[in-house]
């Protein structure tokens, strides 16, 4: 009776950890299953409109059928140009512009209130004129997407460099270091979390600027085809196009908070 | 002419929220020899680690003349490093690439730096922990880093600001026993504030008591206990005598600023 027992508990401290691994993973995929199974068979019975909602299974054939043609990869490939372009320049210009304003009082009094006020005005108000100046190609969604991802970065970027711990620069002066080496070698460093963070937060912000201005007025990209399948009424396509950009979005969050969570390793209690 | 030569200092500092300035240290002179170990002490606010800024030149005078070598002091300079109190070392670099920190910073050779680096966290006793990042390690192994940063730029002295405040008295101890045996080696001269009296008379030749209102000097006691020191030391006579002296100064030195206190 006692023998088992502890046998019993052996097995279940071997077991016990594998379970707290995987637990929280087999819990939402087994939500996620539960919602696509209570989909397919609603649209199968007629509980709901399939010609609103579509069907799983419909999606799936639907994915298919855009992959092999569709020219699938043309739209991605323009959508994800103007993203990256986008993404790029506003990455070289916030940065710099983050670590100057950061560390000049006088500039940041000077920049600060415009740079806030393009902050939180909603930049896709910005998208007409934007489609006037620069043409309903590629430039106009480079452009809106550099506007939704530049203000973040340059915002985070600015509150690490302000954080910056007084004790580390103090001990950087003691050792002879100039303002280019504190710059270097403590500042950059020390806020590569912020930075990171506000890369995060222009992520999100960059990929709805260029969806929402491929729905807007554009010739071709994933928001177009989402716009042209929807006015279509061809749900399940429009869908697939809907998870695509779902998927490439939350890959490259995730992969930015994997980044950020190394970096921070060094501070375990933040 | 001594080493270190400090006449007639005065540092101001200003008062919060007014163009008034108050002297937070005035009329200080002190001479320090080559290879002596000075200790600072000295209750909170006499101005002791404003001396040792203004030494290390991080902060500017209002008056009076710091010479190092014959050469007045108008910043910080490779002649001197300073070993911080905790919390100063990098967090995102290991042990070895904070003690490269300071070598990189003098512009060293790449090889120098290696070398170097590997050679001082050795001589703290560092060397399994190389690749260990701060908040992997104790309060007195970070200090151990923080005096390997500041030996391994090769300065000609030592500037300590209350290194082993933040740590408990056993690690204290030991923590002292073991910069003496780094001291030893080659001598630096070493000026380290505290405001531990048993601390101050155990590492020093002299102990320079600070009073405060504005920070001065007080008196200068020679410390006449053969090195190497011993825990065994503690217990003389003459380390008594000294101790109750000192504390003596700086009972004083409170109960002034009780009046003062009282009178407000």
């Amino acid at each position: 009776m006692a023998i088992s027992a502890g046998i019993e508990r052996r097995r279940g401290i071997a077991i016990r950890p594998i379970l707290d691994r995987y637990y929280g993973l087999a819990v939402s995929t087994m939500s996620v299953l539960a919602f696509i199974l209570l989909w397919e068979v609603a649209a199968g019975r007629g509980w709901i409109n399939i010609r609103f909602t579509s069907q799983p299974s419909q999606v799936f054939w639907a994915a298919v059928a855009i992959f092999r043609s569709d020219n699938f990869l043309h739209h991605a490939s323009v959508s994800l140009t103007e993203f990256g372009l986008g993404m790029a320049l506003a990455l070289l210009t916030a940065i710099p512009l983050g670590l100057v304003l950061g560390t000049s009082r006088r500039l940041r009094l000077f920049i600060e209130p415009p740079l806030m006020a393009l902050y939180t005005a909603p930049r896709l108000v910005l998208l007409p004129i934007l489609i006037v100046w620069l043409g309903i190609g590629m430039a106009s969604k480079v452009a809106v997407v550099f506007l939704g991802a530049v203000f973040p970065i340059i915002i985070n970027t600015i509150a690490g460099i302000r954080d910056a711990d007084q004790r580390l620069i103090q001990a950087a002066r003691a050792f002879g270091a100039s303002q280019l080496d504190i710059c270097v070698k403590v500042l950059v460093p020390g806020s590569l979390p912020a930075i990171l963070l506000g890369i995060r937060l222009g992520i999100g912000r960059g990929l709805l600027s260029v969806i929402v201005g491929e729905m807007f007025v554009s010739e071709a990209g994933i928001g177009y085809q989402l716009m042209s399948y929807g006015q279509g009424m061809q749900i399940d396509k429009m869908l697939v196009y809907a998870f695509v950009v779902s998927i490439f979005g939350y890959a490259l969050t995730v992969s930015v908070q994997l980044i950020e969570s190394h970096v921070r390793s060094w501070r375990p209690n933040r | 002419m001594s080493q270190i030569e400090i006449r007639d200092v005065a540092i101001e500092y200003k008062k919060p929220k007014s163009d008034e300035t108050f002297a937070a240290i005035q009329g200080i002179t002190l001479s320090i020899e080559k290879s002596s170990f000075v200790t600072i002490v000295g209750s909170s606010g006499c101005g002791k680690s404003t001396l040792l800024l203004a030494l290390a030149g991080l902060i500017p005078r209002a008056r009076g003349s710091i010479r190092v070598d014959g050469r007045e002091v108008i910043g910080p300079g490779p002649d001197r490093a300073m070993v911080f109190q905790d919390a100063s070392l990098l967090p995102w670099r290991s042990v070895q690439g904070n003690v490269c920190f300071g070598l990189e910073l003098q512009r060293w050779t790449r090889d120098d730096i290696r070398e170097r680096a590997a050679r001082f966290v050795r001589m703290v006793g560092l060397e399994g922990f190389s690749d260990y990042h701060p908040h992997q390690l104790s309060g007195g192994m970070r200090q151990r880093v923080n005096i390997a940063r500041a030996l391994a730029v090769d300065p000609d002295v030592l500037l300590m600001d209350e290194p082993f405040g933040a740590l408990d008295a056993q690690t204290r101890e030991v923590m002292g026993n073991e910069l003496l045996r780094i001291w030893e080696r080659d001598k630096k001269t070493a000026i380290f504030v505290t405001h531990a009296i048993d601390e101050a008379i155990f590492l020093g030749d002299r102990v320079v008591v600070m009073g405060r209102n504005p920070g001065h000097i007080r008196d200068v006691v020679e410390i006449d206990l053969p090195r190497p020191r011993t825990a065994a030391m503690l217990d003389s006579v003459r380390f008594v005598e000294y101790r109750r002296k000192l504390r003596d100064y700086i009972a004083a030195d409170m109960q002034s600023l009780q009046m003062i206190k009282d009178v407000v």
